[in-house]
């Protein structure tokens, strides 16, 4: 499917992208992700991370630039061959359709004609919701809602993960064993996730930090390195800090 | 799920036979005297075949439009395309329009759920694909037009016509023949195959359009082809024996209940349970008050509004 040579599983390249004529909403972005990284979107409501998600999962199209998937511009593959590389979970998931999760996850196996390595309950069985299999969705906590899309993208297969704010609207609780489960499944699959967030105290959980605002890149690198003072005084509109304290825990300064 | 499907089709068989042999005269299948015979091979078995046609294409469209429109209370002739079919149809009955023959009215009825379906889908295209907000806007908005020339042209006409425009509006299976069931099956059993077909991308459309697109669909593109076998299917069945309300609306939702939300058993199944329904409300319109006839379309909305309330209580049932 592709060489190993092929560093970049995704490559964007001076992509511009407006829903309206003359206000360009996505300027001039250039970024790449290699193989099994761990990428935070961070920036500010109305930034530009979910439409930028969108252009990298193919699900818009954008007005100059390109984005290659594997080397091969991501238009060019069918819908089916695309879904068996990358995967998107969007921001608003519909949670009301009374599938059972069994049903729910075995959708992950769609792009598919022959039945993939890992099985409808292997999926289930590694997110951790075993003993829910035969539920309704509907009868699910949101935590445990997430999961079960986690589990679908796991069928699914790609290798590279596509997350709109997943730890949006949950508890404290399940936003950390989500994270854990994700950084998790990153070290056992191989695979490459990108996440958009807006909670800059998750910053620190990720092996890169895109920061984003107005739909401009405004770093890229490690944590520690991008979300500076200036930076974050800069994206955000407001004079914060991250200060690590002597157990190495992470707070914001206001 | 393969014992509920089982049941579900022995049901069906149940119901067909009842209909077949039941009336307002019972005929017994043991020992047929020739004028038993012509009067199932004549009468009540192309009856029989057009109500179980008629009420698959109704349930099956049903539970696809639920799914494509996301939205619950959506029916096949929420598009407009069957009141479109049925102002061409009633003005041809009222005018007295015989240009095909007995085929007139089916063919006309087809001919203006088709130009109907046309326009409904011209509206709802934008940006390269069907949205599902505009298809349901211009089906209302063109539905509400086409039933208000309907009753224009209702109004000022006086003839014999009328009364036989009106049967036929709601659902009238009296005057079923042969001669145009193998067209029904034609048109049915396509649209019927589209969208078994294409379940599994309707499965991925009623989780929304970001993910049908991740799980390698098309979104447009696939709602476009589930418009053409719901548009296929709904011209069928007006064609066929008129407007029959409340089995799209209602049977998809019972079939959520019985074998859940997955479409390759809800499609199916809610064909199947339209077929009986269909059935059985024909049996009783033709049997309650016999030699006079009522019309299935009375009889499937007085039989199924009640449920139908009962489910509305159930709010977990009338999601999509």
């Amino acid at each position: 499917m592709y060489s190993a040579s092929e560093k970049h599983i995704l490559e964007i390249k001076g992509a511009d992208f407006s829903y309206e004529k003359e206000k360009p909403f996505i300027k001039d972005i250039s970024l790449a992700v290699d193989n099994r990284e761990f990428i935070g979107l961070l920036g500010p409501n109305g930034s530009g991370k979910s439409t930028l998600l969108k252009l990298a999962s193919g699900i818009l199209r954008p007005t100059r630039g390109t984005v290659d998937l594997w080397g091969k511009e991501i238009h060019d593959y069918s819908n089916r061959d695309r879904a068996k590389l990358l995967s998107y979970l969007p921001q608003l998931l519909d949670m009301s359709i009374p599938f059972t999760v069994r049903e729910f996850v075995g959708m992950g196996m769609y792009p598919y004609d022959t039945l993939p390595e890992l099985t409808v309950d292997d999926a289930i069985e590694m997110v951790g919701l075993s003993s829910y299999a035969d539920s309704l969705i509907t009868n699910l906590s949101g935590g445990e809602r997430r999961r079960v899309y986690i589990a679908m993208t796991l069928l699914q297969g790609a290798g590279l993960v596509l997350l709109d704010e997943p730890l949006a609207n949950l508890d404290i609780k399940y936003q950390i064993e989500l994270l854990r489960l994700l950084k998790d499944l990153r070290e056992k699959r191989d695979m490459t996730l990108i996440m958009a967030l807006h909670d800059i105290n998750i910053a620190f959980q990720f092996d890169r930090i895109i920061m984003i605002k107005e739909g401009r890149i405004l770093g890229s690198g490690p944590p520690e390195t991008v979300l500076t003072r200036e930076r974050l005084n800069e994206a955000f509109d407001v004079d914060i800090e991250l200060k690590r304290d002597d157990a190495g825990g992470v707070y914001i300064r206001y | 799920m393969k014992i509920k499907f089982f049941l579900i089709i022995l049901s069906a068989l149940a119901v067909f036979s009842i209909a077949l042999f039941c009336g307002p005269k019972w005929i017994s299948p043991m020992g047929l005297s020739d004028m038993d015979r012509q009067i199932l091979l004549s009468i009540r078995l192309p009856r029989v075949v057009v109500s179980v046609l008629m009420g698959m294409a109704l349930g099956a469209s049903g539970a696809v439009l639920q799914g494509v429109l996301r939205n619950p209370l959506a029916d096949p002739y929420i598009l407009g395309i069957s009141s479109g079919a049925a102002l061409i149809a009633a003005a041809g009955i009222i005018f007295g329009v015989t240009i095909f023959g007995v085929f007139t009215i089916p063919v006309l009825a087809f001919a203006g759920a088709m130009v109907t379906g046309i326009f409904v889908g011209a509206m709802g295209w934008k940006r390269g694909g069907f949205w599902p907000d505009r298809l349901l806007l211009a089906g209302v908005g063109l539905g509400f037009l086409f039933s208000a020339l309907l009753m224009l042209l209702m109004s000022v006409s006086s003839n014999e016509g009328l009364k036989r425009a009106i049967l036929w509006i709601y659902g009238d299976l009296s005057i079923t023949d042969w001669s145009i069931i193998p067209y029904g099956v034609i048109f049915i059993a396509v649209g019927l195959a589209i969208a078994f077909s294409r379940a599994k991308a309707l499965n991925s459309l009623m989780l929304g359009d970001d993910l049908a697109h991740s799980l390698g669909f098309s979104p447009g593109k696939e709602r476009f082809i589930l418009f053409i076998a719901v548009s296929l299917m709904t011209a069928a069945s007006v064609a066929l024996g008129g407007m029959i309300g409340f089995i799209g609306l209602l049977i998809p939702h019972i079939g959520r209940f019985v074998v859940g939300s997955d479409s390759r058993v809800l499609i199916p199944a809610s064909a199947l349970g339209g077929g009986m329904l269909l059935c059985i409300a024909d049996l009783i319109g033709k049997s309650i008050v016999s030699p006079m006839e009522l019309p299935a379309g009375i009889i499937t909305a007085i039989l199924g509004a009640p449920y139908f309330l009962y489910l509305l209580r159930k709010r977990d049932v009338l999601s999509i």
